[in-house]
């Protein structure tokens, strides 16, 4: 009996060496990036995001890593620390609290699930500003910013040339959970779809998950076999989907980051966030002494979304001409993308 | 709407219900070996993703999909021996230490992946092989016959399975030492040799499940398996440790997935009732198992580390 | 000019927490010979052999085989060297067949792949000669204890061994396939092939033996032979003083009956009817005592007594009241105590220490729990009481039950369900792997639960006991109960026939 528990207490602080000797505490990573020249200096500014997925997800957290290394190429002295791959809430909370607790001077909470721990944390932490995206609510919080994206006008023009281009006139879409972000992308979307042609069918199926790529791969087949030959989808598993889109042919719309890599001959465009548009702001803000309180949204009028096409597809120009059409339609409010 | 459960649905459905049990079926083919003689994994999921980003790593290296397959069996023989150290040299509580394999394989797996290859990019998967004569059979055909190359290795599996554990000593040892370990030690039987072999061959094809889902996704991202490994184990359970009914529990917790991905696409389940469908698979698997399970005896030295003379 | 012995063992010592299990012992064996080792429960027997067999290693001492040193570290040296064990408890594969337990750690003729025809072939052959009448294909949990024991039996001439140990190999036979095991054994001898044999039954120590040794606390406390020894003087050099080898049995007036059973059928785990429309009645003050060939539907009658197994058609009643197929703990609230024959199964918890088995059934009654919580104090004195009356050895009430030899894990169960005052008891095999001095004592609680009213059936394979302790004599065969006979009018030999098939009637023609 006593042998048997001695071993295990041996061999868990084995594991635990060799996990935190990985860097991970857990699953999540820990990564600190400073300016390049000279290190850390004494005023430099200090960001920290905690993220749920992968840093370079090709989708929603590399979306924000982006935006905040646009910052520091524009700042310099800016001093940046990433904690992704929290989808456990708990180790977000964590994680968050020890960015407050270290001084950084924005701890950026990118995640709507890390809306209820954020509402504890920031009011123990007065004098830290927080941002909390993509979200629309500050919770009256005076050090608490509200970011998100009008991921729909994105949507609605990927819709308009999705109609365009499919010739079954079925088009498909993989989404994780009908909430937040996603939500936004697929209503503009499907919008967009039905505004340019009305007979086209939008198959929306949401698998449930954001990280069952296996699961959003077989919803791509499922778009398939119903004959759609276009596709979109959102969130961190569609790298599922864009491989059978490959595979079978079909063309595909990527959002939250430019997704051409993934699929060289099939990505028709991404929509692609510019955190940085809102972040400078928010930073003008926090130098200015405000550390919270607003809410901010990035969408094509302010340059926060734009749409970058893949040049490795041969897009008709007619269409291309539809989607610029589109984007000066909503900027100029004569298109609602609702 | 009308269309639901036209030829095309169904053979699509099929045909997806099969992609989606490959990997949990060849990991649980493996996890039967172990728990039949006594060993419960619960690290599997952990070993499958490192089986993953070994195989996709070296795919996406080499453009060798048989290299990484193979890289996946080794990947996952040489954390199937440490499991087995784990659980049969050190004694290790079976169910603590398997958490600690998995969350290991987590971090590490994600670890290196951000390491050596960062932004995910795609790789090419495992060819396609109709199979001569049986692919033509109509419906049928292509549903069963018209698969990439790693279905057929999963399902020749089962047999495999069978036939080993049925027929051969090592597989006649293997029950002996799940069920009374004591007495196949008083025969001669080294209950420790028998349980590192099957702690092996389920690493191994923890590993190879992980790999064959990598590469037949074309694709790595942290957590890949998405607890895959967990429902692995479940389905042992749900089998009655026997490779047939593994095989039924992972083609059934298949269609359920893939019939509610078919339906949600046709629109016959409201978009509404979308995250209550998604957790159907599971649902039904766990009242499936429970059903099985229940009428089934585990084999009796489950969990139980062996001592001799204790 | 003496023959060099096979075996010696010389001053072996082995230490368990709290227990000298081994001290100094000296043992041997000569090729051809039966050295019985007889000795109370916990005197050390079984460890010995265990270290002979390699499942446990001494502290000090030396094993020597054939003159020359020996290094037993495990069962495969064991093996390797031609000893051969038959264990007290049964080290069997349940869900194996009978031919796989034999192949099990076998080098397969087919190579990778088992050869099952071919070992039940030999399997067959070797049942043939040996009288072990075994179905090879069967699985082991389907067969009876002694069909058990008979493969047991198979496996050690399967391997051929030199030297076979057999830890009291007919605690579950019955005198018929006693007899048939010692010719077996007597075959063996005549090969020059050497047995030790362990058992309780002094009769049976005198009937094969040729040497004896006696362990006492883990000491040798003496040698003799058969021809040297008669039955009251080896108990005595056991126990250390003289023992009542029967029973007294006061008169007590017999009253109605407690224990009724009409029509029971039972249909067994094998799916085979175990027991066919079965009647009896045990009237208050009586023991009735069930003879029987193991397997022939004992263990599913009191199995269904007791709520365990399903009743497929007719009634029992306890007391007045009805009991068919009610849950094990109404069939016991309504006044049953149940002693089954497979105690190391049903019986206790390996886990649990000593105390906490004697608490399995009582453990919810009132004089232990005070306020909802229970009153340990009241607990350890009531274990105590127990231990000491029933002469539990253990080293404290806190030893897991699995650290207790086989013998005190009998006394520990019927310690406990002896304890309460039943009104039908139910007791199956009671003294089986019980010393001498344990065995006077049940012996002598069963005769007090009987004087106090109690309904006693007693199955049991040991005639001795059947005759010294029974009012009636039932024997049961086939799932029926062919004849019921008084002690006075019967005899051991008519008992051994009519257990055999042979009903009362037909035995004046055959
Ligand atoms: N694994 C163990 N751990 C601790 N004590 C043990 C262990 N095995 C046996 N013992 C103790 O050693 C003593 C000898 O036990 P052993 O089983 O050899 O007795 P035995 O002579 O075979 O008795 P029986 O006739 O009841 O089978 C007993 O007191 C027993 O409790
Ligand atoms: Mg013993």
């Amino acid at each position: 009996m006593k042998r048997r528990r001695n071993s295990w207490v041996a061999m868990a602080a084995v594991m635990m060496l060799i996990v935190a000797a990985c860097g991970g505490d857990g699953d999540a990573t820990t990564t600190t990036a400073s300016e390049s020249a000279g290190g850390a200096s004494a005023e430099s500014f200090r960001i920290a995001i905690v993220a749920p997925s992968a840093s370079n997800d090709l989708a929603f957290t590399q979306s924000i890593v982006d935006g905040v290394e646009a910052i520091r190429g524009e700042r310099g002295n800016v001093q940046v620390a990433i904690t992704d791959g929290t989808f456990n809430v708990d180790d977000a909370a964590a994680a968050l609290r020890g960015y407050a607790e270290d001084g950084f001077d924005l701890v950026i909470a990118h995640g709507s699930q890390y809306g209820g721990s954020l509402q504890e944390i920031a009011p123990d932490f007065p004098d830290i500003a927080f941002a909390w995206g993509t979200a629309a609510d500050t919770f009256g919080l005076s050090n608490v910013f509200a970011y998100e994206a009008a991921s729909d006008e994105g949507g609605y023009v990927m819709g308009v040339m999705a109609a365009a281009l499919s010739e079954t006139d079925v088009v498909g879409v993989v989404g994780p959970i009908e909430v937040g972000d996603a939500k936004l992308y697929v209503d503009g979307f499907a919008a967009g779809v039905v505004a340019e042609e009305p007979a086209t069918t939008v198959n929306i199926n949401y698998t449930g998950s954001f990280s069952d790529v296996a699961l959003a791969s077989e919803a791509a087949q499922a778009h398939a076999s119903a004959s759609a030959d276009v596709l979109t989808g959102t969130a961190q598993m569609v790298v599922g989907a864009v491989g059978v889109a490959d595979e079978l042919g079909m063309l595909w719309f990527g959002t939250q980051a430019n997704q051409t890599s993934l699929a060289p001959e099939i990505v028709v465009a991404s929509q692609v966030y510019r955190w940085e548009v809102i972040l400078r702001e928010i930073l003008t803000n926090i130098d200015a002494g405000t550390l919270g309180g607003e809410a901010f949204v990035i969408d094509f009028d302010n340059g926060g979304l734009v749409i970058e096409y893949n040049d490795g597809y041969d897009l008709p120009a007619d269409v291309r001409q539809k989607a610029d059409d589109t984007i000066a339609g909503i900027i100029d409010g004569s298109i609602t993308t609702g | 709407m009308s269309d639901f459960l036209t030829q095309t649905v169904l053979i699509a459905t099929v045909a997806s219900a099969i992609r989606l049990a490959v990997p949990l079926l060849l990991a649980s083919l493996g996890e039967t070996f172990g728990q039949r003689s006594g060993v419960l994994n619960l690290g599997v999921d952990g070993i499958m993703l490192l089986g993953a980003f070994g195989g996709y790593f070296t795919v996406l290296r080499t453009g060798n999909v048989w290299l990484g397959l193979l890289v996946g069996v080794l990947v996952g023989l040489v954390l199937g021996v440490a499991s087995a150290v784990m659980a049969v040299t050190l004694q290790a509580e079976q169910g603590i230490s398997g958490i600690g394999i998995f969350l290991f394989g987590l971090g590490l797996s994600d670890l290196l992946f951000q390491r050596l290859v960062g932004t995910p990019l795609p790789i090419s998967s495992f060819p396609k092989l109709a199979v001569p004569g049986l692919s033509d059979i109509p419906v049928l055909g292509e549903m069963l016959f018209r698969h990439s190359v790693i279905v057929y290795i999963a399902f020749l599996g089962v047999p495999l399975s069978m036939f080993i554990i049925n027929r051969t000593t090592f597989g006649m040892n293997i029950r002996a030492v799940g069920e009374n370990p004591e007495a196949a030690d008083s025969l001669g039987v080294s209950v420790t040799a028998v349980r590192y072999a099957t702690v092996s061959i389920g690493g191994t094809l923890a590993g190879v499940a992980g790999a064959a889902l990598a590469i037949d996704l074309g694709i790595f991202q942290q957590n890949l398996t998405n607890a895959a490994g967990f429902i692995a184990v479940a389905l042992v359970y749900f089998g009655a440790w026997r490779p047939l009914g593994v095989m039924a529990g992972a083609l059934l917790y298949g269609f359920v997935n893939a019939l509610v991905l078919q339906f949600k696409t046709l629109g016959i389940i409201p978009r509404s009732w979308s995250d209550i469908a998604a957790m159907a698979p599971a649902i039904i698997t766990i009242l499936a198992l429970v059903l099985v399970a229940s009428r089934f005896r585990q084999p009796a030295a489950l969990t139980k580390p062996f001592t001799r003379g204790a | 000019m003496p023959q060099t012995p096979m075996l010696e063992m010389k001053g072996i010592v082995k230490r368990f927490p709290g227990v000298l299990a081994a001290d100094h012992v000296d043992f041997d064996v000569l090729p051809g010979e039966v050295h019985t080792l007889l000795g109370e429960n916990g005197a050390g027997k079984s460890t010995l052999m265990n270290i002979l067999y390699g499942l446990q290693e001494a502290d000090e001492g030396e094993i020597l085989l054939n003159g020359k040193p020996a290094e037993i570290h495990n069962p495969t040296d064991a093996i390797a060297l031609g000893i051969g064990m038959i264990h007290q408890h049964f080290m069997l594969v349940d869900t194996l067949t009978v031919a796989e337990n034999v192949a099990l750690g076998l080098k397969s003729g087919r190579g990778a792949l088992t050869d099952l025809d071919a070992v039940s072939a030999r399997i067959e052959e070797l049942a043939e000669r040996y009288g072990l009448e075994i179905d090879p294909q069967a699985l082991v949990w389907q067969l009876s204890v002694g069909q058990r024991q008979r493969l047991e039996i198979i496996k050690a001439l399967y391997r051929d061994v030199h030297l076979l140990i057999l830890d009291e190999p007919t605690a579950v036979l019955t005198p018929q396939e006693v007899d048939q095991l010692f010719v077996t054994l007597r075959q063996m001898t005549d090969d020059g092939r050497g047995l030790i044999f362990i058992s309780h039954k002094l009769h049976e120590v005198l009937a094969l033996s040729d040497r004896i040794t006696v362990l006492r606390h883990g000491a040798v406390a003496g040698n003799t032979t058969s021809e040297g020894a008669t039955r009251e003087s080896l108990a005595e050099m056991m126990v250390g003083r003289q023992v009542k080898l029967a029973p007294d049995k006061p008169p007590v007036e017999i009253g109605p009956a407690a224990l009724q059973i009409r029509g029971l059928t039972v249909i067994s785990d094998r799916g085979i009817e175990a027991v066919s429309s079965l009647d009896l009645e045990v009237r208050t003050g009586e023991i009735f005592g069930i003879a029987g060939v193991s397997g022939n539907g004992q263990r599913e009658l009191a199995q269904a007594i007791a709520g365990l197994q399903e009743a497929v058609a007719g009634s029992i009643h306890i007391d007045g009241q009805e009991t068919t197929n009610l849950r094990p703990a109404e069939v016991r609230s309504r006044g049953l105590s149940y002693v089954s024959e497979a105690r190391m199964r049903e019986g206790v918890i390996g886990e649990f220490t000593v105390s906490e088995n004697l608490l399995l059934i009582d453990h919810a009654s009132e004089q232990f729990v005070n306020r909802g919580l229970f009153d340990f104090k009241a607990i350890r004195s009531h274990c105590e009481v127990l231990v000491g009356e029933y002469a539990v050895k253990t080293p404290t009430l806190d030893t897991p039950a699995r650290n207790l030899s086989g013998g005190n894990i009998q006394k520990l169960i019927v310690a406990r369900e002896l304890a309460g005052s039943p009104k039908v008891l139910v007791v199956a095999q009671p003294t089986r792997g019980v010393d001498i001095g344990a065995a006077e004592y049940i012996h002598a609680r069963l005769v007090d639960q009987r004087s106090e009213n109690a309904a006693i059936l007693m199955i049991s394979e040991d005639l001795d006991e059947v005759f010294a302790l029974s009012d009636r004599i039932a024997v049961m065969y086939e799932g029926q109960i062919i004849a019921v006979v008084k002690p006075g009018e019967t005899t051991r030999e008519e008992i051994g026939l009519m257990m055999a098939g042979v009903r009362p009637t037909d035995s004046r023609h055959g």
